[in-house]
């Protein structure tokens, strides 16, 4: 059940974060806001034709970012570190329509050691589940973080030290 | 084949296709079930996947047919997840 609770993603803390799945302001992107859920995290999923496959029917490819992207962050926000999707596998049950909106609910094993493994599920108004998907990620150290993503140091500071509240639990 | 695998598997069954689990014996054809098409069966699928932790092929989904079939595939998929032992 939501708690209805927002989080706000570490990301955030940048001024440009132009991330295709939850950053507001890219306008190409998916927006994607996330509430508590449970020991897991939800958004809502609703999309226009932008994202359109066949005729009235969201790209399949949209529905298993949507999942990729809300298990990322639940593992981010438990872990506090970034995390590198390894594997991703999607189970398509029924097509999603474009302008309906869908609930995507995430949850994760116990973050002892990595590889973590997170689950999603997109699930229709109904509550009939549409798609399902399993992900596993490894952690990426602040100097990985850094190799890979293309930071000037100050926001390399900024990133860092919003993980770190993470990891203090704040 | 442990009773527990079809008892759960019969008990998603049955929460997927809407229909009490005493009305779906292990051999009854889930084509022939009331209200049955392919999305519910699929859907059981992917809860069964989740319930027991495993990965199954998507020829090996289409080609259940019954609630044993399915168990079968479970036990199957178990057993090779279970580590091998014997050192390196």
């Amino acid at each position: 059940m939501s708690t209805g609770t927002p989080i706000d993603v570490p990301w955030r803390v940048l001024p440009d974060y132009r991330c295709f799945g939850c950053s507001p302001s890219n306008e190409h992107g998916l927006r994607l806001n996330f509430t508590h859920s449970g020991d897991g995290i939800e958004c809502v999923l609703r999309v226009d034709r932008t994202f359109e496959s066949y005729p009235g029917v969201v790209h399949g490819g949209i529905a298993t970012t949507v999942c990729d992207e809300i298990m990322g962050n639940l593992l981010v926000l438990k872990v506090g570190t970034s995390v590198f999707t390894t594997t991703l596998r999607t189970r398509y049950l029924s097509p999603l329509a474009v302008g309906v909106e869908y609930r995507c609910v995430a949850t994760a094993d116990a973050v002892d050691s990595p590889p973590y493994r997170a689950y999603a599920e997109i699930t229709d108004p109904d509550g009939a589940t549409c798609v399902t998907a399993v992900g596993t990620y490894q952690p990426a150290t602040p100097a990985q973080a850094r190799e890979r993503m293309d930071l000037t140091d100050t926001e390399a500071d900024l990133i860092e030290s919003a993980l770190a509240d993470l990891r203090r639990g704040q | 084949m442990s009773d527990d695998v079809i008892s759960t598997v019969t008990g998603i069954v049955a929460g997927e296709f809407g229909l009490p689990a005493a009305d779906i014996g292990p051999d009854v054809d889930l084509g022939s079930l009331e209200g049955a098409d392919s999305v519910k069966v699929l859907r059981a699928v992917a809860k069964i996947e989740r319930t027991y932790d495993i990965e199954l092929e998507d020829d090996q989904v289409f080609g259940l047919k019954t609630v044993r079939d399915a168990a079968t595939l479970v036990v199957a998929t178990l057993a090779e997840k279970e580590p091998s032992g014997g050192g390196r």
